[in-house]
């Protein structure tokens, strides 16, 4: 302790430096305290300058306010939370631990190590922060951590992980000037900073305002004088009534929420390919227009398909977290992706939701906020249970997804399952009563037989049901022939037999002369079969010759799966193609190739009990590119169950081999296997048949009796075709769906996916309300983030909410509520709005409207001599909020004013003008979304949220005016202003037409003379009329345009040939021309770009 | 404020340099003219404090070859090789190295030996391969990195991790860095420019998107600005049809004697901004044709480049463009030259691969010796990643195919500090691991920083509460051995 104590004198007896050396004798405490009290009084002055939020020169040292920052910017990186970078085992960031350690010794700064260390010259290795480190403490900032010291060194928990409470607003001088609780709270700031607030802007710059925070759109000019004229007090309140009842205020809403969700159109790495997700965007949509509480938002969101029977809706919602970048490159490790997916959704829940920069702690305890390594990993638990495969498969509908009906269909798609269980239930009592029958009125073979089509193309007809011996006869174009074989045959039990032929190697049955097509003979093969093992490999049947560089034909089995081949020379010029589900083991399969002779690998087709296998892989597709036609006809006989010597489908049982010489179709492909299984079973004696066996015969039976039931069959097919067509029409929902086993994660070591540490269950960081009887799974997580104890949840959103009206939330980093982010303008008010919202229900147009109402936000933008000294950024809110639109605002004006825009909601995301290249630039060959074709009439004039978002190459004007990527969340766009983005808005061919149409709107009515021309414009863009000054300079510069045009009349052609939109020819061109250009000018307005 | 000293200063340092700069005009202080040329000291932007020290580089052309080429083939000579063809790569060598899932399911890992004759070059005697004629003249005005190595292992993350220092995407490159901290010395044209070169040959193109010129949490400023090769060289430049350069002027005074009304009644510095950004725009729009107009090149520096060089899209003809935004004052210039993916085909496609490239940038080397610029322009020549030894698919004594390899590669740089004649590291007889002096592309990050006269650890941004750098919280340092 001694030591200590000689150690701190360095601190106060500034100049006489005192190194590591321990021998001075102690001042007397007296002094220090008198020094001490100097210095903090002369601290505090000079700190309220740099700070927002300052202690008053009397006021006690508060540790999140004044201490914390000084903690945290220096000391906590070496003495903090991550056990990994800890140095000299010391955290100060806990009291008792720096206490513990003798670095604070509480009341008496002169004995903490800590206050000696950091006052030690520039030059001594003991100075902390230690001179490489790059920190350096100010004077300032020493003597607040040794009067927090000397007060007794109170910790606090960041302020932001304390619940919110409301406190009473305080009271303010200038009264009448508060609308509410707002007011109250930020004239009080103001007041005591000496700023005043501006006053109200005039109405027609409100209503412009307001309309532009709700709709995203400029008001109409009739809703402007309107609310102008209107003398009722509440005309205010009636304005904003009618712009909330717009459904553009979902879709502006919406819009920044898919920034925060990260929604795009494209899965993002290598191929980039098309994700149909909008379905997700429209739910967003429609959601903000029901007003749908932010609870019950969050929650679908997050978890809809863990709630209850989840609405489609509902399950919709979820595609949330279906909007992660995902890949199918080629040579990626599945681990490693799934690892970043969690992290992702992770990482994306914590920003939106809790303001936490969670992602630190991916590779280490968070440094900082109080969120270690276990509780990231937890936390990324509750996304580590999806059953959603790594690989996208670079397609639009990656599993898991649900058919998303359109509206007018829903209803009917909703009564169809009821309606097709009806129509089987009907069927299934048919059935019944038809086996009953068949023990009095079994149906003969003839029967059965005679009911089927006459079928003249049946050229080969193996029933293989002798059972014995190794001989077996066949029908080979109506001619009955015994075949011999190579090999002693082997029988089991049969399907449409007594017994089945059993294929093993080296044995086989040859006909010569069968089965002789090429690939342009449209043929048929059919077979029932009885895999006896799984993942068989080998022919079934064929007419391959390995001489001929395996030339021909076969029906293979390829691991269990059906399989073709089609082989003029292998692999050169071969096609191979592999179902892709194995046929059941020990149980029969009728299976089929259909060759239609077209020549495609479209042509090839496989069934399987009558079931077309169109989920397929092409193993091998060199046959089809071959240009010269090559032939696949080979000098082998046809072959079952094994070639030459080898390659049997070694325990397959084979029954009824048929081959026709015509392309049957699916229909006539399932009833051979029906019939010839049907004629056998009629043959039997009913008591020998089987219950499946006889229900099947009762439905041929049935379906050649019975009237009622052909109609019901008949029936219950229009249903599925139904069923298929509403799915078509409609479009689909990426959703999350959850594995039934508890959700854990790995802690990864440094994050690295194959250094996996301890298994950790899901769960909510421990420095947070603790879960409690809330299932460890999504659902739980998202009810435990609106539990009412959630200190971060409400402050985040309302912060959010409040960004989007004020431009900057009232914790400027509204991403991070932690330790480094930056605390709020107005903690107070913040809290106030919080608890606030959470007990209106959680009401999203409640809480817009309370901003929206106060006279913080009805002030002019108009900035005060002081308030650009004192407070550039005007975070004390002493004139009204101002900025530059985002990019979808500036081009939808245009758009709007120009009576271009489209009023559609919703639908599949369109394409509109953009220069040629952008896309081809940075897409590879295979992508498709590499050519970017550009819609033709509405797609052109749709609002921007609907433009196609390709993630490797975001709309290129609006990428310039600042839209982020989407490749992850962003909860704060960029406010930048760039030369690049004058170019957009005056060269862009969106705008040229946009000012063209505005121009023609203006000349179409002939009795306006320039002057009212301009104000129409001015009222479209400005919601105002342009005052003299500015029409003087308007009338200037329109002299000069018309001067121009009338004399370079090909300008003018040239100029009003922008846009695909309709051309007024008659309004003369020099005049449309010189007017665009005015026009043009106009929507270039700094004021026009603002909000 | 008056003077223009100050004035400098205080552009440089400001961190919102124009608009407060734009505000100041508007309030009566003079104004840069559009035609003055800006030496290094008057630059725009930038933070203050940097360069650290006095920089080598003023600027740097960096040349990205997407797919990652083979080493082997190239400059990390391996005659032992010939005696192992076709012989299975020793266990002792691949450590069980993970693989790709491209080649990790070969039953074998097969030698493929280069095909390609090597010869040794120059005072350094570097070995080079047959297929860089004209870059084999050159070796000793390069420095040449055998030992470059990376932790990943497919395209994405690895041209990520080669640009901005980190695998996972979303994170600012190192020319917005470069941007970010040393702000622009030319105020007609952006700081930091990218050009995407089209190869003769698209076998095996890998994604090239913009995220790789992303500023991530960076001012967005600070992005690539990508110039393309076909159309408008940037995007909007050009006046709509109908509109001459002329009344573009009138168009702009119109909108700036509007904008000033606004800005004096509502005193919004963000307008004052606006009005300072549409003059920047004209500026650019009137300086960047001439600037991408290469008939004013000698037909001497046109040879230097090879007959390609004519030929918009082309390798030669981007890096002949970066020369002249180098002379221009353009901070960093990013080119991309696709298809090094070489999987399969090697023997077929590596020789038209090396052609767009070879000339270009011998010639690129020379023309800024002649031009006096090689001393202050850093040349950087790279992939994302090496090639395997072992063949992927089949191998024949004429061709081969080789996966992606993160252990070893070959880079090199030129001018700007770089040291000419260097080779550097060395790698064992396969080419696959490294066996002296390695270089992480951290290390390589913290050097071409330092070339700039910047301190890897000092240069920090803080995001998400943490003082963010290019080279991460892993350990790196620049290689002293690299650098003149």
């Amino acid at each position: 302790m001694k030591s200590r104590r000689v150690l701190s004198v360095s601190v106060y007896n500034q100049g006489t430096s005192v190194r590591t050396s321990l021998a001075r004798p102690a001042p007397k405490p007296r002094r220090i305290y008198m020094f001490l009290r100097f210095l903090c009084v002369t601290s505090i002055c000079v700190f309220s300058l740099v700070r927002l939020i300052a202690a008053e020169p009397n006021e006690k040292i508060g540790y999140n306010r004044d201490v914390r920052p000084i903690l945290a910017d220096n000391c906590f990186a070496c003495h903090g939370s991550d056990s990994g970078t800890r140095e000299a085992d010391l955290r100060i960031d806990q009291r008792d631990a720096a206490i513990e350690a003798g670095a604070i010794v509480a009341g008496s700064p002169d004995e903490s190590e800590l206050i000696a260390r950091i006052n030690l010259d520039a030059d001594d290795e003991s100075l902390m922060p230690p001179t490489g480190s790059h920190h350096k403490l100010t004077q300032a900032q020493k003597e607040t951590l040794a009067k927090w010291v000397a007060e007794g060194a109170l910790y606090e928990p960041h302020w932001s992980f304390i619940a919110p409470v409301a406190s009473e607003p305080p009271s303010v001088k200038q009264t009448g000037w508060v609308r509410n609780s707002i007011d109250q709270f930020v004239l009080a700031r103001l007041e005591s900073e000496g700023l005043s607030p501006a006053p109200q802007a005039d109405r027609r710059t409100l209503a412009r305002r307001a309309a532009l925070d709700v709709t995203g759109l400029p008001p109409e000019p009739q809703w402007v004088e309107a609310f102008v004229a209107d003398t009722d007090p509440n005309a205010y309140d009636k304005y904003l009534d009618r712009l909330f009842s717009q459904s553009t205020w979902g879709e502006h809403r919406g819009r920044y929420w898919l920034d925060y969700a990260r929604y795009a159109d494209t899965h993002g790495i290598h191929f980039d390919n098309y994700r149909e997700i909008w379905a997700y965007r429209d739910w967003v949509i429609s959601a903000f227009n029901q007003n749908m509480p932010f609870d019950q938002f969050s929650i679908e969101q997050l978890a809809g398909d863990l709630l209850e029977n989840p609405t489609l809706d509902q399950q919709i919602a979820t595609g949330f977290h279906r909007c992660n970048m995902t890949t199918n490159e080629g040579g990626i490790i599945d681990d490693e992706y799934a690892v970043l997916y969690a992290r992702d959704r992770t990482e994306t829940t914590a920003a939106v939701w809790m303001g936490l920069t969670a992602g630190c702690a991916v590779c280490h305890d968070h440094k900082f906020d109080p969120v270690s390594m276990k509780d990231f990993y937890s936390l990324s638990a509750f996304f580590n249970n999806t059953t959603q495969a790594v690989r996208d498969g670079n397609i639009s509908n990656t599993p898991p997804i649900i058919p998303v009906p359109l509206l007018a269909d829903r209803t009917r798609f909703n009564e169809l399952p009821a309606l097709i269980a009806e129509s089987d239930a009907k069927i299934v009592a048919l059935e019944a009563a038809g086996v009953e029958q068949l023990k009095t009125a079994t149906p003969s073979v003839r029967e059965i037989a005679d009911s089927l089509p006459r079928n003249e193309s049946l050229v080969f007809h193996a029933p293989l049901g002798e059972g014995s011996g190794d001989t077996t006869n066949v029908m080979i174009e109506g001619r009955l022939v015994p075949l011999s074989s190579r090999g002693a045959l082997a029988w089991g039990d049969g399907q449409t037999q007594p017994r089945a032929l059993v294929a093993a190697n080296g044995v086989f049955l040859g006909a010569p002369g069968v089965g002789d097509f090429d690939i342009r003979d449209p043929f048929t093969v059919a077979a029932w079969v009885y895999p006896e093992k799984p993942n068989i490999g080998g022919s079934i049947i064929g007419k391959i010759e390995a001489a001929e560089g395996l030339r021909g034909w076969d029906l293979w089995m390829e691991g269990g799966k059906l399989a073709v081949h089609f082989v003029s020379k292998w692999p050169q010029t071969a096609t191979k193609i592999v179902a892709s589900n194995a046929l059941p083991v020990n149980e029969w399969s009728h299976v089929a190739l259909v060759n239609d002779g077209s020549g495609t690998l479209d042509s090839l087709r496989l069934f399987v009990n009558g079931k077309e296998q169109t989920d397929r892989k092409i193993a091998n597709d060199t046959l089809v590119a071959a240009k010269d036609n090559p032939s696949i006809r080979s000098s082998s006989p046809l072959m079952i169950g094994s070639r030459e010597k080898d390659s049997a489908a070694d325990k397959l049982r084979i029954n009824d081999v048929r081959i026709y010489s015509a392309s049957l179709k699916p229909r006539e492909v399932n009833n051979i296997g029906e019939a010839s299984l049907a004629m056998y079973t009629a043959s039997l004696p009913m008591d020998r048949v089987d219950e499946a066996r006889a229900k099947m015969l009762a439905r041929w039976m049935l379906s050649i009796r019975s009237v009622e039931y052909r109609g019901a069959v008949a029936a219950r097919a229009k249903l599925s075709a139904e069923e298929a067509a509403i799915r078509i029409r409609g479009t689909i929902a990426h959703v999350m769906s959850e594995k039934p086993t508890p959700a854990t994660a790995h802690m990864l070591n440094r994050g690295e996916y194959d250094q996996r540490l301890d298994e950790v269950a899901a769960d909510v960081p421990a420095q947070l309300p603790p879960l409690g009887d809330l299932p460890h799974n999504r659902l739980g997580l998202a009810r435990w983030l609106f539990s009412d104890t959630h200190p971060l949840t409400s402050r985040v959103s309302v912060n959010r909410f409040w960004q989007e009206v004020f431009g900057t939330g009232l914790v400027r980093t509204s991403a991070d509520f932690g330790v480094m982010g930056e605390p709020p303008s107005h903690p107070e008010l913040l809290d106030h709005l919080a608890v606030q919202f959470r007990e209106s229900g959680w009401d999203v147009q409640s809480l817009f409207r309370t901003m929206l109402t106060s006279a913080t936000y009805q002030q002019s933008s108009r900035h005060s001599d002081a308030a650009i000294h004192s407070d550039p950024a005007n975070r004390l809110l002493s004139h009204g909020p101002r900025f530059r639109m985002h990019a979808e605002m500036v081009r939808d004006l245009s758009l709007w004013a120009s009576g271009l825009l489209s009023p559609t909601i919703g639908g599949p995301s369109v394409r509109p003008y953009q220069p040629p290249g952008v896309w081809e630039a940075v897409a590879m060959p295979e992508s498709n979304t590499r050519n970017y074709k550009e819609d033709t009439g509405e797609g052109l004039y749709r609002r921007s949220m609907y433009t196609f978002w390709k993630r490797a190459a975001p709309p290129a004007s609006m990428e310039i005016l600042g839209a982020p990527s989407r490749e992850v969340c962003t909860i704060q766009r960029e406010s930048t202003n760039t030369p690049l983005q004058a170019l957009v808005t005056l060269n862009d061919p969106q705008f040229v037409e946009a000012s063209r149409k505005l121009a023609a709107m203006t000349l179409s009515e002939p009795s306006l003379d320039d002057p009212a021309r301009l104000q129409f414009i001015g009222q479209r863009l400005l919601s105002r009329s342009f005052n003299d000054a500015e029409l003087k300079i308007l009338a200037s510069g329109l002299d000069k345009l018309r001067n121009h045009y009338r004399a370079n009349q090909e300008d003018a052609a040239a100029l009003l040939a922008v846009g695909q939109s309709q051309k007024l020819d008659s309004l003369p061109a020099e005049e449309l021309a010189a007017w665009t250009m005015l026009a043009n000018e106009l929507l270039n307005l700094d004021e026009a770009l603002c909000k | 404020m008056n003077s223009p000293i100050a004035r400098r200063r205080f552009l440089t340092h400001t961190s919102q340099g124009i608009g407060y700069a734009a505000l100041a005009s508007l309030l009566g202080t003079p104004k840069l003219s559009a035609s003055e040329s800006l030496s290094p000291l008057d630059r725009v932007g930038g933070v203050a404090g940097i360069p650290h020290f006095a920089p080598k580089a003023e600027r740097v052309i960096y040349l990205h070859m997407v797919g990652g080429p083979s080493q082997m083939d190239l400059f990390d000579y391996k005659p032992v090789m010939n005696d192992w063809y076709d012989k299975d790569l020793p266990e002792s060598i691949r450590q069980g190295q993970r693989l790709t899932t491209m080649t990790s399911g070969q039953a074998r890992f097969p030698i493929a030996p280069s095909k390609y004759k090597f010869a040794q070059h120059g005072q350094s005697g570097m070995w080079i391969s047959e297929l860089l004629p004209h870059t084999s003249k050159m070796v000793d005005e390069m420095t040449f990195i055998r030992s470059m190595h990376t932790e990943a292992i497919n395209h994405e993350p690895a041209i990520s991790f080669m640009q901005t220092g980190n695998q996972v995407t979303g994170r600012p490159c190192l020319g917005s860095w470069t941007s970010y901290g040393l702000g622009s010395l030319n105020a007609d044209l952006p700081t930091f420019v990218v050009l995407v070169a089209e190869p003769s040959n698209k076998e095996q193109l890998q994604a090239i998107s913009g995220r790789l010129w992303g500023s991530g949490y960076l001012p967005g400023k600070h992005a690539g600005v990508s110039f393309r090769s076909k159309g408008d060289p940037i995007l909007y430049i050009n006046n709509p049809p109908g509109v001459p350069s002329e009344l573009r002027r009138d168009t702009l005074d119109t909108i700036s004697q509007l904008n000033q009304l606004q800005f004096q009644a509502i005193r919004d510095p963000e307008t004052a901004t606006r009005i300072e950004q549409y003059e920047m725009a004209y500026r650019m729009q009137t300086s960047v044709p001439e600037l991408i107009d290469l008939s004013s090149e000698s037909k001497a520096t046109m040879e230097l480049y090879g007959e390609s060089a004519k030929q918009p899209g082309t390798f030669a003809n981007s890096v002949l463009t970066a020369r002249r935004l180098s002379e221009r004052g353009v901070r960093f210039v990013q080119i991309y030259h696709n298809n090094w993916d070489n999987h399969s085909n090697v023997g077929g496609r590596l020789p038209s691969q090396c052609k767009d490239v070879d000339q270009a940038c011998a010639g690129l080397i020379q023309d800024l010796k002649n031009r006096g610029l090689l001393d202050s322009t850093l040349v950087i020549w790279g992939g994302e990643f090496g090639r395997t030894i072992y063949s992927q698919g089949q191998l024949s004594h004429e061709n081969y195919g080789r996966d992606h390899h993160p252990r070893c590669f070959t880079m090199w740089m030129a001018g700007g500090g770089s040291k000419p004649g260097a080779i550097y590291g060395e790698t064992d007889d396969f080419s696959y691991n490294i066996v002296r002096d390695p270089v992480h592309i951290r290390d390589l990050h913290a050097t071409i920083l330092r070339l700039m006269g910047i301190d890897h650890e000092r240069f920090t941004y803080k995001y998400l509460g943490l003082e963010q750098k290019l080279t991460g919280v892993e350990p790196a340092k620049p290689i002293q051995e690299l650098m003149a």
